[in-house]
Order: C-alpha cells, then sequence, then structure tokens
C-alpha cells in the first residue's frame, strides 16, 4: 500500500539566520547551515542582501588598491565631505578621488582610524603624526602644522583615537599599550598645557596585565578595551577625577574598527564572538551578552585566519551591524532588530563582496569602499555584475531521525528575483554532493505612474512571487535543502519551501 | 703858666750848667747835706724792706701751697665685702691713682663659669643660622614624614580603588586634583617648617645672644656687688678728702691771715722809715730865703 506524502513546510526558513552551533540534527528549521549573501528582511524572510553601486568614476589615485576607511567629515556650518583612505593615500571625494595627502609626509600603511571633532576630520594612524582636516584650512595637514596646535609629539600618535565628552582621547602607541592621552577641551589638537592629560591603566588591568586596543564612549563612561578584558570610567567629562567604575576580565576587543554604537549598546568583537554592553541604569554592573552565539566558532575561526583589516558599520537603516575580515573577504552581518532566544542576533554571512571599508553618512547612507572606489550600499549588483545568493537549511529528519526519508517534491515559494535562475539543492546525510533542480523565475517589471509611459508599460501585481514544484531524488535519514540563485538586480527572498516526502522504513 | 721864650731857651742852656753847679753847692751845706743823707737812707730802709716783704710773703705763700698740697693728697683706702673680695687704692709714684680689685676664689670661679658660658653662648649666636635652619627643618619634617606617607599612601589606595593611579592631568600640574591637593598641602606643611625652623633659628639666634648677655652681665656682679660695696667706703673716703680739703683752706687761710698781718706790719713800718726819710729828705730839700732863691727858682722852673 502506497504511503501519503507528507508535507514538511519550511516556514520563513533561516528567518533566524545561520546556526553552525547547534548540532545539526537537533537544529530549528528556523536556522540556517548557510545563508550567504543574505540578509534577513523586513518581513523577517531570509533574503538576498543588496549590492553595490560604485559612485567613483575616476579613481586614479587609488590605483588597484582598495579603499580601506570611509568617513563623512562634517562641519556646523553645514560643510560635508567624504575622505577616505587607501594606496597610501588620503583620499577625498567621492566621483572622482583627489589625493589630499599633505606634502612631504609618506604613508605605507592604510590602517587609519577617521573621526570628527569640533568642525574638524582627524586622522590617525600608529606610529604616524595625526592629520587635521578641517573646513577653513581647506587642506589635510600634520597636526603640528595645525594652527594653535601643542604638544604634538610622537608618543602620543596613537592607533585608536575617540572623540567623545569634549575632547579627543587617543590610545594604542607604537611602545606604550597602557596609556591614554586626552586632548585640551574641545580642541583636538591641544595635547599639552589646559585640561589635557594621560593616564596609565597598566596597574588597572583586572588580570595584570593587557594592551589597550580601542576606546568607546557610551552612558558617560569611558570604555577602554583591551585585548582581554575591560575597564570601565565614569566622570569622564572631567578627565582627570574620572574614577574606575568596572572591569571586566576575560573579554577584551580584537580590533578597534570592530566597535559600533547602536544608541542602546556599544557592539565589539572579542576574541569569542560579537559582544555588546548591555546598558543598566539601576545597577552599575556592565552584563555581557553574545551576540553571535550561533557562529561563535566561524567568528574565532575567521579572526584567527584575518591577515589584513577588521571593518564594520552600523546601520539603523538597514538594521544591521556588518562585520568585515577584509583578509579573507567575508562579512558577517547581524541583524540587530531582535535578539534571538540565546541572545544572539540573528546572523548572515557576506562572500565575495570585495567591501573592505564601510560608513554610514548622516543621511543614513551607506558607503562602501572596494578597489573601484567608494560605492553605495543599495541596488541588486555588485557593480553591475550579478552575486551569487544561498540559502542551505541544517539537516533536517522531520521529528524521526531513524526513518528514511524519500523526498518526492520540493515547492519553494520565492518573492521577487525577476529572471533569476534558481538553484534547488538536496542532499541525504550530511552529504556535501548535493542535487540539484533549476529553474528560472518569471520576468515582472513594476511600472509606476509618471515614470516610462504610464499608458504603454504593463500593470503588475506588485512584487513577483513565484511558486515551483520540483520533483527531487533519493532518500536519507536526514535531508538538507538549499536553494542557490544568482541576484542581478532584483531582490530575492525566499519565503517558504515545502518539502514533499515519504517517511519510509526505520534504517 | 710861665711860658719860656727863644731867648730864655737859649739863656736857659747856660743856665743849666749853672743850675748844677748852684745844685751843687746847695747840696753840700750842711743843713742840707745831713738830714738829706738821712733821709736818703730812711727812704732806701723803706724800700728794701718792702722788697723783702713780697718776697717773704711768696715764699710763705709757697710753703703754704707745699703744705696744703700734701694735706689735701688722697689717702688710699681698701674695701673688704662680706663674701672675700676686696678693693684697694693706692697713689703711685707718678701721683696716680691705682685700683686694685680682688674676688674670692669662690667668685673667680663663678665668674670663670659665667664667662665660659657667654663666650659659648655669644659664639653659638655667631654662628651661621643655615645649619641650625637645616637642623631644625629635618626635625620637624621628620616629625611630619609619617603622617604625610600615611596619607600618600591612602591617597594612593584611593587613587587605585579608583583605577586613577597612573592619571596625569595638564590642568592639575601633571597629576590629579587629590595629588595636588596633597603636593600643595605638603608643600606648604615644607614652606611652614621652612619658615617656622627659619623664624627658630632666628629665635634661638637671640635667645643664644641674649643668654650670653645675661650670663656676661652675671659674671661681672661680684664685681659690681663689690663695686656697690666699696660705695660707703668711698662716701667715707669722700668725706675725708673733704675734710682734708677744709682743714687745709682753713690752715691755708689761717697762715694767710698772719701772712697778711705780718705783710702789713712790715708795709707800715716800711712806711714809717720811708715817710721818715721822705720828711728828711723833704726838709733837707726846702728852699730858704737865705740866697738859695736863684736855685730854688731854678727848680722851680725845671720842675715847676
Amino acid at each position: 500500500m502506497a504511503q501519503q506524502l507528507q508535507s514538511i513546510n519550511l516556514v520563513a526558513p533561516a528567518f533566524k539566520g545561520v546556526n553552525t552551533e547547534d548540532s545539526p540534527l537537533a537544529q530549528d528549521p528556523s536556522f540556517a547551515e548557510i545563508a550567504d549573501n543574505a540578509v534577513i528582511d523586513k518581513r523577517g524572510r531570509i533574503a538576498s542582501r543588496k549590492g553595490h553601486t560604485v559612485v567613483t568614476t575616476n579613481k586614479t589615485v587609488l590605483g588597484t588598491d582598495s579603499l580601506r576607511a570611509i568617513k563623512e567629515y562634517e562641519d556646523n556650518a553645514g560643510n560635508s565631505k567624504i575622505f577616505s583612505v587607501g594606496n597610501n593615500k588620503i583620499i577625498s571625494g567621492t566621483t572622482t578621488l583627489a589625493d589630499e595627502t599633505p606634502g612631504s609626509y609618506t604613508i605605507s600603511a592604510n590602517d587609519w582610524k577617521i573621526v570628527n571633532f569640533n568642525d574638524h576630520m582627524f586622522f590617525f594612524q600608529r606610529g604616524y603624526e595625526p592629520l587635521v582636516y578641517s573646513n577653513h584650512a581647506g587642506v589635510v595637514e600634520k597636526m603640528s602644522t595645525h594652527a594653535h596646535a601643542t604638544g604634538v609629539a610622537s608618543t602620543m600618535y596613537g592607533h585608536e583615537v575617540l572623540a567623545a565628552y569634549g575632547r579627543l582621547w587617543t590610545a594604542d602607541f607604537s611602545t606604550n599599550k597602557s596609556t591614554i592621552y586626552w586632548s585640551d577641551l574641545l580642541d583636538g589638537t591641544a595635547w599639552s598645557g589646559g585640561s589635557s592629560g594621560n593616564i596609565d591603566v597598566s596597574k588597572v588591568w583586572p588580570d595584570g596585565y593587557d594592551e589597550i586596543v580601542a576606546l568607546a564612549a557610551h552612558n558617560g563612561l569611558l570604555i577602554i578595551f583591551g585585548k582581554h578584558s575591560i575597564i570601565v570610567y565614569e566622570g569622564a567629562t572631567s578627565p582627570a577625577s574620572m574614577t574606575l567604575s568596572d572591569t571586566i576580565a576575560g573579554i577584551g576587543c580584537v580590533n578597534r574598527d570592530t566597535v559600533q554604537y547602536t544608541g542602546t549598546d556599544v557592539l565589539f568583537l572579542s576574541h569569542t564572538g560579537l559582544k555588546s554592553f548591555g546598558r543598566t541604569i539601576q545597577e552599575k554592573s556592565m552584563p555581557i551578552s553574545s551576540l553571535s552565539g550561533n557562529i561563535t566558532k566561524d567568528i574565532i575561526s575567521s579572526l584567527q585566519n584575518e591577515s589584513e583589516f577588521f571593518r564594520s558599520v552600523y546601520s539603523p537603516e538597514e538594521g544591521f551591524y556588518l562585520l568585515a575580515f577584509t583578509g579573507q573577504n567575508v562579512i558577517y552581518c547581524f541583524d540587530v532588530r531582535s535578539i534571538l532566544e540565546n541572545g544572539s542576533y540573528r546572523v548572515t554571512r557576506w562572500v565575495g563582496t570585495g567591501f573592505t571599508s564601510f560608513t554610514r553618512l548622516e543621511n543614513g547612507t551607506v558607503y562602501v569602499g572596494t578597489t573601484n572606489g567608494i560605492s553605495q550600499y543599495a541596488g541588486y549588483q555588485d557593480n553591475g555584475l550579478k552575486y551569487r545568493f544561498k540559502y542551505y537549511s541544517p539537516s533536517l529528519t522531520f521529528g524521526d531521525a531513524s526513518r528514511a526519508k524519500i523526498l518526492k517534491k520540493l515547492k519553494p515559494t520565492l518573492v521577487g528575483a525577476n529572471d533569476a535562475t534558481v538553484f534547488l539543492k538536496w542532499a541525504y546525510d550530511f552529504d556535501t554532493t548535493y542535487s540539484t533542480a533549476e529553474f528560472t523565475v518569471g520576468t515582472q517589471i513594476s511600472g509606476y505612474y509618471g515614470e516610462s509611459e504610464y499608458t504603454t508599460v504593463e500593470f503588475t501585481a506588485g512584487q513577483l512571487t513565484s511558486q515551483r514544484s520540483l520533483n527531487a531524488t533519493g532518500y536519507g535519514t536526514s535531508v538538507v535543502v538549499g536553494l542557490e540563485a544568482d541576484i542581478n538586480g532584483t531582490a530575492l527572498s525566499l519565503q517558504e519551501i515545502n518539502v514533499m516526502a515519504l517517511i519510509g522504513k526505520l534504517l | 703858666m710861665a711860658v719860656a721864650t727863644d731867648d730864655e731857651t737859649i739863656g736857659g742852656g747856660g743856665g743849666f750848667l749853672d743850675l748844677l753847679g748852684g745844685l751843687g753847692s746847695y747840696l753840700m751845706q750842711p743843713e742840707v747835706l745831713l738830714p738829706g743823707v738821712v733821709g736818703g737812707l730812711l727812704t732806701g730802709e723803706a724800700y728794701g724792706r718792702l722788697s723783702d716783704i713780697g718776697t717773704k710773703a711768696r715764699t710763705r705763700a709757697e710753703d703754704l701751697a707745699a703744705t696744703q698740697l700734701e694735706q689735701t693728697q688722697f689717702r688710699p683706702f681698701t674695701v673688704t665685702t662680706a663674701t672675700g673680695a676686696d678693693l684697694g687704692t693706692r697713689v703711685t709714684p707718678s701721683g696716680g691713682i691705682e685700683t686694685t680689685m680682688g674676688l674670692s676664689p669662690e667668685e673667680i670661679a663663678l665668674q670663670t663659669q659665667l664667662l665660659g658660658g657667654a663666650g659659648g653662648f655669644f659664639g653659638q649666636a655667631v654662628q651661621p643660622r643655615d645649619a641650625r635652619e637645616q637642623a631644625i627643618f629635618e626635625r620637624m619634617r621628620s616629625a611630619q614624614r609619617p603622617e604625610e606617607e600615611r596619607q600618600r599612601l591612602a591617597l594612593e589606595e584611593r587613587l587605585a580603588a579608583q583605577g586613577r593611579l597612573g592619571t596625569s592631568s595638564a590642568a592639575y600640574g601633571g597629576a590629579t586634583p587629590e595629588m595636588l591637593a596633597m603636593a600643595t598641602a605638603q608643600e606648604e606643611a615644607r614652606n611652614r617648617a621652612m619658615l617656622g625652623a627659619m623664624q627658630q633659628a632666628q629665635a634661638e639666634q637671640m635667645q643664644q645672644a641674649a643668654l650670653g648677655q645675661q650670663f656676661l652681665g652675671s659674671a661681672y656682679l661680684p664685681q659690681q656687688q663689690l663695686m656697690a660695696a666699696t660705695q660707703p667706703a668711698q662716701q667715707l673716703a669722700a668725706l675725708q678728702q673733704q675734710a682734708q680739703l677744709q682743714g687745709a683752706g682753713l690752715f691755708g687761710e689761717a697762715t694767710m691771715s698772719g701772712i697778711e698781718a705780718q705783710l702789713v706790719a712790715e708795709q707800715a713800718r716800711a712806711n714809717l722809715l720811708g715817710q721818715t726819710g721822705a720828711g728828711l729828705l723833704q726838709g733837707a730839700l726846702t728852699p730858704r730865703s737865705t740866697g738859695n732863691s736863684d736855685l730854688v727858682s731854678t727848680l722851680g722852673a725845671l720842675f715847676g
């Protein structure tokens, strides 16, 4: 007697993002084993990320290098200017990149940190005299040559710089890893006299020794990130009197460029993954939650293998925190809109993007630095090229790992992905050789009033929704279902995958 | 008044010789010559006696002065106090008065001790104050340091607990506000100690000088007391001297009175002799009407 097909509906698959920590067999199908070039869209579905649209048309000064940092200069007069670094140059502009490197100033590294402070933009990199740009000066100049600069010495050529509480703070020097210098009030070029000063925290580290990696300001606190510990000072508005508020041992920050403010939290990458400070008002303690608990091993592996830079950006508009390992060309995209039950963010992975730097402009636009110059995070092509969206489910046992599953049909429901070729894949019993079924999504061009010829274009029903039924083959106790598609101009969202299977005998 | 004419003058030259001739003859007259000679002798005797009287009066006065000088000569005396000190006086061969004072052995010992002490105090008073100031300052600081160290440690622990041990702010002299406040307080304490040490050293210097002065004054106290003790003796000596002076004065006055009386008598005798001689001479030279009218008239013309 023929058995009845059993329908297993994977609704909104992977809307909890990637989970490589839990056992594949025990996983919730809401997780994904792989979610590449994907984000969690506004409806909670896994969807393709946006591409990048290159803004730069003349990147001569960049050569073949990639932009390693981008920052928007802003002052109180409303002036704005985009600065970036790459090819051992200080660069300005978006469409045409211009070399702003001061004369007789030699740069051989591109690991700059750029901050805005009091109508000035400051560039800090270990071992280099800080650079300053202001609208009134009109050029990038060495700090020591800037008007009213004082106390500019090699001892304060820090790698980390923070603009907070009316001052610039710098740390992580070539030969001093425990001292923080702060500038005079409201003057980022005055490092002697006034109320400037410094603090040596070498005796404060909770576990005896550490090195300053990053600084952050949050909720009236000065947060000093070591490699494996954190020191928190309160009263930093008066640095000479600020007092130790909290110390955290065992958790530090891997790289200054992983620190991002989300408004209510400070995110940073530690050696064990992405962490955040939870803000508490009543208690002056610092609960630390792990935000990358679902990909801890992957993160650790990535940071151990990283040979270039860490870059990150927080975009409230996109609802993500991007963490890029530029040497591996891997970006982890953390969806910051909600936290899972285990305290982790939903995370997806972007691979092969070539993104080497980010910045979020005041208007919410996310700029991306690549070898092409400055791009905007927009559209669904990478500089006019398609990119591959991948989704793979965890191993599915459909509630009974001891019985064979014989897949009969796979019915994915896709939203968008006009004219995309979709590859539906499946495999049994942890096999990495997948069976594939291919189909092409139909084309649906949206027509909008006032665009093109209103009377000539076709009216459409909005987003294209595609449902296909594909025959599957094979059997096994556990099944992995995957979907790949080349994103080429249109977003793709995976609404659901309906798996029709026969439950077989005990194996 | 008769006025001589030229003729009379010319004629007088021949008259003068005549006069001398007349005078000689006149004087050779017996009634003129004897009284005249006797009168002259008496007058000469009176003159000689008056001269002797002056000489004698001078000699006697000088003798009196010598006697009075001897009578008013200083009479040396000695004073001995109850503590054994003594004061002696003597007249030196040159006429000066020499005073000698002597203290008892106990007083000498005390004086020596006091003078030595005064020398020591003065010696300390004139020493430069730097070393003493430093010594006082060090003592004051050694008293302050333990508490300062406790406060420093407490601050260090507090700053360490606050994680601010390594804080350096240009606004606070390269330290924290608390460290600056403590450093300021300690510097103020050091300054106060320094000024206090200076004042103390000055006070001690003044005290040394005062003690030296006191010791010096005390060292001369036996001598002063000896001098004080000689006051009554000096008064007695003065009284004695005054009595001597008065006695000598009375002696002199009495002696001079006798001399004066003698002088007056001698003078009277001489005057008497003189008057006698003068009378005789006058009688001898008184013109008579016996042909001596030409001489008389001539003498009258010459001396009249």
